[in-house]
């Protein structure tokens, strides 16, 4: 007489919490998910093969608009790659810039996440609170390049200038505040029970799932790995510089937030022996006028805010474009995540589970 | 973390909510009090547009071509900066003036709708004759608004873009 | 000196007006103080001017030569400058919101039960203004028509409509209607959004209606009344702050004001419990397709139970008409009743003020928390109803009717 039947529900791709463009195709038991499926594509844009029609040189402005919260971070990916194909050696004091810049670019993306995902489990304010320092941040970008979202930060060989005058008193003083900044948001969520309750447990993802799917960063290091490549494969100047890996082992929403929480304190660490070991030099390596690749490959991955970051370059020979060029973007790895943390859970756990995957649809489509 | 013999005590009694009532109620309190455009205040708001925002002397606004102070203009078509903007939003032709011994551009476009400020032809160019100005405010409700041109064209590479709420051509 | 019957029918009328008036006004300013508090939370400024200007909208002028457009934002430019006034700016926004809310189109989806749709935005409102029926803003008159008033002159003039002596009975059974409003709203959209907000907000609205009663009970017992301005002069002159007794009622108001707080917190579907229109997982819950002067009457319901809540709270909890909350006015009376200072002896004495003085920082309150904390999912907020508040306010039924017994 009566039945019972699932219901379909399209969680986007307009939806005040897909951050972005996502579309979520849910299958609802009353508001228990049975079935989760994660639709991307909507702001694809060809990345790579428009990568692969530039320059070298060239490329570097589209790695600015896939994930364009860490942009500074897509930068160091590219321009480090490209160093790597050709063999360039960068001078030191540009590592250090570069490393000062990309730890900053860390504390943004990490920021920009924080907000929305509280945003997301009902917290408004620790968004703007969060966007406080970001914009701060954002102003130290725009002082040293220009720009404050799509940066275009480096260049192949090294800096196109030194750090402007002012910068490090900029640095400096943003430095001062931040960790009391950091306290701010803890006294606003860590020990808040709601948040608790809202946290712990949703959206479990062990380290064997993780790796299975390949999921790196804050996600895969809450459930216990230590896999940080700024450690395992130093690049730029991490090698040189003093800080913890942070891990949790709850791998739920909870241990991710900590991680993360624990990221932006070791990034500040990281930002300030950059300023006060600053060594002297040029920052821009000789380069040919001119950049041809010889037959040549190079897989190059950095630990962006969001995982590992790679930069898969071919070269052809005499040519000034890369031949194939690829993007592996931890978005779009982690994304893969959603189904496994979601099904059998309630429909206000999916957002708290795409919320601490820290996806940008920029990246996840590219 | 405080020991769990209180537990029982922080669950009847909600101090981890009152921590951040402390918090958002300081930050009220001042910002109560500073909310007008005082020296000294909390709030991080920008009152723009009455307010004009400070930019940093590096910010990478409009492309702009400049001239020396004779009023010549600099750019002498090397063409280095049409062939590095990624975009390919730099048009130039190569031609002749008289009385000027380099080459002159009788046509230099710039089609700023696809510019996506990366200031490349502004670190390719050797003379010095272009610059990005520190212009943000350049939307407009037309299309050709955009487009930019030598001097006798709608929009002149030279000057900076005139700013407008309405669109300039159903300006009566 | 007893009205005629004319009389009486003209004066209701005016306290109707007035009240409602009251009302009417206290909601839209609620809404705008609800911008100006977040943003100050929020280090920012909330609003601040009215989009173009509501007169001298001005055409062409650039942002290089830095003027405003319209005369009103200019005045309100100016009040920035000033350190208290400031805070004033963006007033006009209320009137802005209502406007726009009046003109917008009223969009009735094509699926939509059209009758129940139109119909459930009215049940809302209606069942939360009623409510104010019973409301007792004032203690007694709030003044005399003076004698030479034509028709109703050396007539009492009440601060309320009713002095109904089962009060709080008719305010629970009014407002619990307007549920209806909400689940109905919901299933009549025929969308799927919608369909879940009502039924979050159905059950969470009937679970929160026991501990809510429940926690109103406890004043109840203590004073044994029903009624507004018997229950503020019973708790000013009845309950002596001395002995363990007088004690414990103190302690089990404070508690009780807290529990009865989080449950109105719940009734009026307000953060940490706004499920029904979690606009992060529902896009706007219930009235997602509702535009216009119908999502405006939802939206007015609910600033207005605000204000009904906060009533309730201010008059059983916190003293209603009396400065002192929780019973602590007998002790206050004792020693400032007899004093030489007109003032302190004026504190001792039932005023409107008070009450609405309470009503203001409730109503605060339900902002500052709105930006405090995040939000409870649907299955832990059944958990904090069922299994924390029922017992909780249970026990402190039970203590209160011993205290009752004790004394
Ligand atoms: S700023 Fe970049 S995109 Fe714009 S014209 Fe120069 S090179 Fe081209
Ligand atoms: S690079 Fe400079 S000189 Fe060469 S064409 Fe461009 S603007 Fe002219």
């Amino acid at each position: 007489m009566f039945k019972t039947e699932e219901m379909e529900i399209n969680l986007g791709p307009q939806h005040p919490s897909t951050h972005g463009v996502l579309r979520v195709k849910l299958h609802l038991d009353g508001e228990t998910i049975t079935r989760c499926t994660p639709m991307i594509g909507y702001l694809h844009r060809g990345v790579e093969k428009i990568c692969e029609n530039k320059t070298f040189f060239q490329g570097q402005v589209w790695t600015d608009r896939t994930d364009y919260v860490a942009s500074v971070s897509n930068n160091l990916g590219w321009a480090e790659g490209v160093e790597k194909l050709f063999g360039i050696t960068v001078p030191r004091r540009a590592h250090y810039i570069r490393t000062m810049l990309t730890e900053l670019n860390r504390i943004t993306s990490h920021l920009l996440w924080l907000g929305t995902h509280a945003l997301d489990i009902g917290a408004m304010t620790v968004f703007l609170y969060a966007f406080r320092e970001r914009e701060e941040i954002l102003s130290i970008f725009e002082a040293f390049c220009g720009a404050r979202l799509t940066t275009t930060a480096f260049r192949i060989g090294g800096l196109r200038e030194d750090l402007p005058p002012g910068l490090e008193k900029l640095v400096r003083a943003f430095q001062a505040r931040f960790l009391d900044c950091i306290d701010e948001y803890e006294t606003l969520l860590t020990e808040n029970r709601i948040w608790k309750k809202r946290t712990i447990g949703v959206a479990l993802l062990n380290a064997e799932d993780a790796i299975a799917l390949g999921v790196t960063g804050p996600v895969l290091r809450a459930a216990g790995s230590n896999y940080d490549i700024r450690k395992a494969f130093p690049y730029a100047s991490y090698a040189e510089m003093d800080f913890e890996v942070a891990t949790q082992t709850a791998a739920d929403t909870y241990a991710r937030y900590l991680v993360r929480l624990e990221e932006m304190r070791q990034a500040h660490r990281i930002i300030n022996q950059c300023l006060d070991g600053l060594p002297e030099g040029p920052v821009m390596a000789k380069l040919p006028k001119v950049l041809k690749s010889e037959v040549n490959e190079v897989y190059h991955a950095i630990e962006a805010p969001k995982g590992e970051l790679g930069y898969y370059f071919v070269g052809e020979k005499g040519g000034q474009n890369p031949y194939r060029m690829h993007i592996r973007a931890p978005s779009f790895i982690n994304l893969q995540a959603l189904s496994k943390m979601v099904v059998g859970r309630l429909l206000a756990d999916v957002i708290a589970a795409i919320g601490t995957l820290d996806v940008v649809l920029g990246e996840v489509d590219r | 973390m405080a020991s769990p013999r209180y537990s029982l005590l922080r669950t009847l009694i909600p101090f981890d909510i009152y921590g951040g009532m402390k918090l958002t109620g300081k930050y009220f309190g001042k910002v109560l009090r500073q909310a007008n455009r005082g020296l000294k205040r909390t709030h991080v708001v920008v009152e723009y547009p009455e307010v004009p925002t400070t930019l940093m002397p590096r910010f990478r606004g409009r492309l702009q071509m400049i001239k020396d102070e004779q009023g010549e203009v600099k750019c002498v078509c090397c063409m280095a900066c049409e062939k590095i903007c990624p975009t390919q939003v730099i048009t130039i032709e190569k031609g002749k003036k008289e009385g000027r011994k380099t080459p002159f551009p009788i046509r230099y476009d710039f089609e700023m709708e696809r510019c996506i400020f990366c200031e490349f032809c502004v670190e390719s160019c050797g003379f010095d004759s272009i610059i990005l100005n520190h212009q943000f405010e350049l939307a407009t409700y037309n299309r050709e608004d955009f487009s930019h041109a030598m001097e006798g064209g709608f929009q002149n590479m030279f000057d900076p873009t005139p700013v407008s709420h309405y669109s300039v051509s159903s300006e009566d | 000196m007893t009205p005629t019957l004319t009389q009486y029918l003209v004066i209701s009328l005016l306290q109707i007006v007035v009240v409602m008036g009251f009302v009417m006004t206290l909601v839209p300013l609620l809404t705008f103080a609800e911008r100006k508090v977040i943003g100050y939370v929020q280090v920012r400024l909330g609003a601040t001017r009215v989009a173009g200007g509501l007169w001298g909208a001005q055409r062409g002028r650039t942002h290089q030569s830095r003027t405003f457009t319209g005369g009103l934002n200019g005045f309100m430019w100016w009040l920035g400058r000033w350190p208290v006034i400031s805070i004033f700016r963006g007033l006009p926004m209320f009137i802005a919101d209502a406007l726009k809310l009046l003109t917008k189109e009223d969009i009735v989806p094509i699926e939509a039960d059209k009758a129940v749709f139109v119909l459930s935005p009215a049940l809302a409102m209606v069942a939360a203004f009623t409510v104010f029926a019973a409301i007792g803003f004032a203690p007694g008159a709030l003044f005399y028509f003076p004698a030479k008033f034509p028709y109703l002159g050396g007539l009492p003039f009440y601060g309320f409509l009713t002095d109904l002596n089962v009060g709080l009975l008719f305010i629970l059974g009014v407002a619990s209607v307007g549920v209806y409003g909400i689940v109905l709203g919901a299933w009549a959209s025929n969308s799927k959004y919608p369909l879940l907000g009502g039924l979050r907000s159905a059950a969470q609205i009937v679970s929160y209606e026991v501990p809510l009663t429940l926690s109103l009970l406890v004043p109840v017992v203590l004073t044994g009344s029903l009624n507004f301005n018997e229950m503020s002069t019973r708790m000013a002159t009845d309950i002596p702050v001395n002995g363990l007794v007088g004690i414990g009622r103190t302690l089990l108001m404070f508690v009780g004001f807290f529990v009865y707080t989080t449950c109105g917190f719940a009734e009026t579907n307000r953060t940490p419990f706004d499920l029904a229109e979690a606009e992060n997982e529902l896009v706007a819950g219930f009235h997602t397709e509702y535009s216009g002067m119908k999502f405006s009457f939802f939206f007015l319901s609910e600033y207005a139970s605000m204000i009904t809540v906060s009533a309730l709270a201010s008059a059983f909890f916190l003293g209603g008409h009396y400065l002192l909350p929780f019973g602590l006015q007998p002790t206050w009376n004792h020693f400032f009743q007899n004093s030489p200072s007109a003032f302190l002896a004026w504190t001792c004495t039932p005023s409107i003020l008070w009450f609405l003085l309470k009503i203001f920082f409730l109503l605060f309150v339900f902002l500052w928390v709105r930006a405090t904390v995040p939000r409870y999912r649907y299955d832990q907020l059944m958990d904090v109803g069922w299994k924390f508040l029922i017992p909780y306010t249970l026990v402190m039924f039970v203590i209160a009717a011993l205290l009752r017994y004790a004394a």
